[in-house]
């Protein structure tokens, strides 16, 4: 009971130190003003009015969503078949593959965007200041996301088999892949480009760095306006952090039916 | 009701050869099981009959058609596979139903199609579950109802029993010859379980290490051993090398001689030729009760059938030990 009791306090103290910032953030968007009181002074709902009617956040969220949805369309174009390639007949790439996907972690987002500004700043190729160059960053960081989501139910599916038997029944490869794998890796694709969009979304370094006001994103919009009130940058964080937690739980809920049906 | 042709067929991967010289060929409607020791190269050499696998040299003909280097899914074969590779995203009713969706064929005679193959292998009612929500023995229905639907000329089943529980796997094994036999379908039948093999087949290739070392019907294969390792293989036989040979039964022999453990028997009495002997362990076989028993320092192992208590024979009691010469075989 006592040690019941003791598990309790640790989880609700964990609750309240993880929430109490957020839950600050909310009642600080909400705020008409707050200074020298404990509690604000009257609640209401004009910053994230002004906010929602803000038409360069606006244009900043689209241009979020842009990237990433494009990021996240080229990516399942390009990962899904070079997952099940790797898998299906060059299962000696796997470990090359496991390395591959380290390297966008193993260099730190500043460093790979000095490297990438001397070359794509002027020609042959010139991408810096345009959304292209961020796609193909964003590919790089959602990467291992993606792979190692495919990867794991590649791996759990007895791939080789369920080809085999699709090739007697009449099925050529790539039906067999379109008919029985790819519905089969739908579930693990969808978690991982939910949790990959996330992730994308709150991207600052590269969008920063690489891109800037010219094609504005909503965490370069997000720094550029933090000096204007701090109630409607607190509002710019809560509308983002709603997006992510709606995706999030989106992800988890697909990843848990995804093992339930397996 | 198909003849299937295998000459000279040989497989290597590297170095390694999996199998060579193997021939033989199938009547039609035959069941022709490989039986083999894990490693042996009998679920590639079924690879290689299914095209699924290619091999190095030699040929396949079906019905004197030569299908060597045709496609796997133009060979007309069905398979079952030992890890049964249903569809998970599919039911069924519409992994029955893959193949012939694949033919193209209308909806109408795929419905026809999949209720008869679903009532020949008795899947009624399971038609809308998936795989997942399948016990293993309905899996393994839905996947020879997959193989049987598209109607293939040869079945070839790949260690289909070996994932079951005894009790599914022996009355799965019951049905899938009697629907073969219904079918008169030519079916080759690979498994490692002697078992299987005996009460399954018309005929048996025995392999080992790439080779078929004997062939025959069921009966010969296990009564007639050519090899100390078909003998070992096939059951419990004992083996008695040339000097053991000569002790215990004053028989010269080259090779070792092999001995049924049904065919020996033991009496209470002294018999001409018997010899004395002590048992030193029984086990219960269920029917049968097998006794591991002494005579001249030679550890031999009696089957008797389990007729009754009073007739079991206790540890250490001294009994009379008959061999009769007519079932001693001598093997290479």
């Amino acid at each position: 009971m006592r040690a019941d009791l003791y598990h309790r306090c640790v989880v609700a103290g964990l609750m309240i130190l993880l929430g109490l910032p957020v839950a600050a953030t909310l009642l600080y968007s909400l705020a008409t003003q707050w200074g020298a009181t404990i509690l604000p002074d009257g609640l209401t709902p004009a910053w994230y009015v002004q906010l929602w009617q803000d038409a360069r956040f606006l244009s900043a969220f689209v241009h979020s969503l842009e990237v990433c949805i494009g990021t996240l369309l080229i990516g399942t174009l390009f990962i899904v078949p070079a997952a099940f390639v790797v898998f299906y007949r060059f299962p000696g790439l796997a470990k090359l593959m496991n390395l591959l996907i380290l390297v966008p972690f193993a260099v730190p987002p500043v460093v790979s965007s000095v490297g990438l500004l001397q070359l794509y700043a002027d020609g042959p190729v010139t991408l810096v200041g345009t959304p292209w160059i961020l796609v193909g960053c964003y590919f790089t960081v959602a990467l291992p996301f993606m792979y190692r989501a495919l990867a794991n139910t590649l791996g759990a599916m007895n791939l080789h088999d369920l080809m085999d038997a699709a090739h007697l029944l009449g099925a050529s490869t790539m039906r067999a892949f379109l008919m029985v794998v790819l519905p089969n890796l739908k579930k693990s694709l969808m978690a991982s480009l939910f949790l990959s969009f996330s992730f994308l979304l709150g991207e600052f370094v590269f969008a920063n760095m690489l891109v800037g006001t010219r094609y504005e994103t909503l965490q370069v919009y997000l720094y550029n306006v933090r000096q204007t009130s701090g109630h409607f940058t607190s509002a710019v964080v809560l509308s983002y952090f709603a997006f992510t937690l709606a995706l999030t739980w989106l992800a988890a809920r697909l990843g848990k039916s995804d093992r339930g049906a397996s | 009701m198909s003849v299937v042709t295998v000459s000279a067929l040989a497989k290597r991967y590297g170095a390694a050869t999996i199998f060579q010289d193997i021939s033989f060929s199938l009547k039609s409607g035959e069941f022709v099981t490989l039986l083999g020791p894990s490693g042996c190269g009998k679920s590639t050499l079924l690879r290689c009959i299914s095209g699924l696998t290619g091999i190095d040299h030699g040929s396949i003909s079906v019905d004197g058609g030569d299908i060597t280097h045709t496609p796997p899914q133009n060979r007309g074969i069905g398979m079952v596979f030992q890890s049964y590779a249903l569809f998970p995203n599919m039911t069924a009713a519409q992994n029955i139903a893959f193949g012939l969706k694949m033919q193209k064929l209308k909806a109408t005679e795929i419905a026809e199609r999949v209720a008869e193959v679903v009532k020949l292998v008795e899947l009624g009612g399971r038609e809308q579950q998936y795989p997942h929500q399948l016990s293993g023995g309905q899996r393994q229905r839905v996947a020879l109802a997959r193989a049987l639907v598209v109607q293939p000329r040869i079945l070839l089943l790949d260690e289909p029993l070996s994932a079951l529980d005894a009790r599914i796997r022996k009355s799965l094994r019951e049905q899938i010859r009697d629907i073969q036999q219904r079918l008169g379908l030519t079916t080759i039948f690979v498994t490692h379980d002697q078992e299987e093999a005996l009460t399954l087949s018309d005929r048996i290739f025995v392999m080992d290490h790439g080779k078929v070392v004997q062939e025959g019907t069921a009966e010969t294969v296990y009564t007639e051993p050519e090899t100390e390792f078909v003998a070992r293989f096939m059951g419990s036989y004992n083996l008695l090398d040339p000097g053991q040979g000569k002790a215990l039964l004053g028989v010269e022999a080259k090779g070792h001689i092999a001995i049924r453990p049904e065919s020996i028997q033991l009496l209470n009495h002294p018999q001409d030729g018997s010899l004395p002997g002590v048992i030193r362990r029984r086990q219960l076989l269920g029917n049968i009760i097998r006794y591991q028993v002494e005579s001249a320092g030679i550890s031999l192992l009696v089957d008797r059938l389990n007729r009754s208590a009073d007739d079991l024979l206790a540890d250490g009691s001294a009994v009379q030990v008959l061999i009769s010469r007519d079932s001693l075989r001598e093997v290479r």
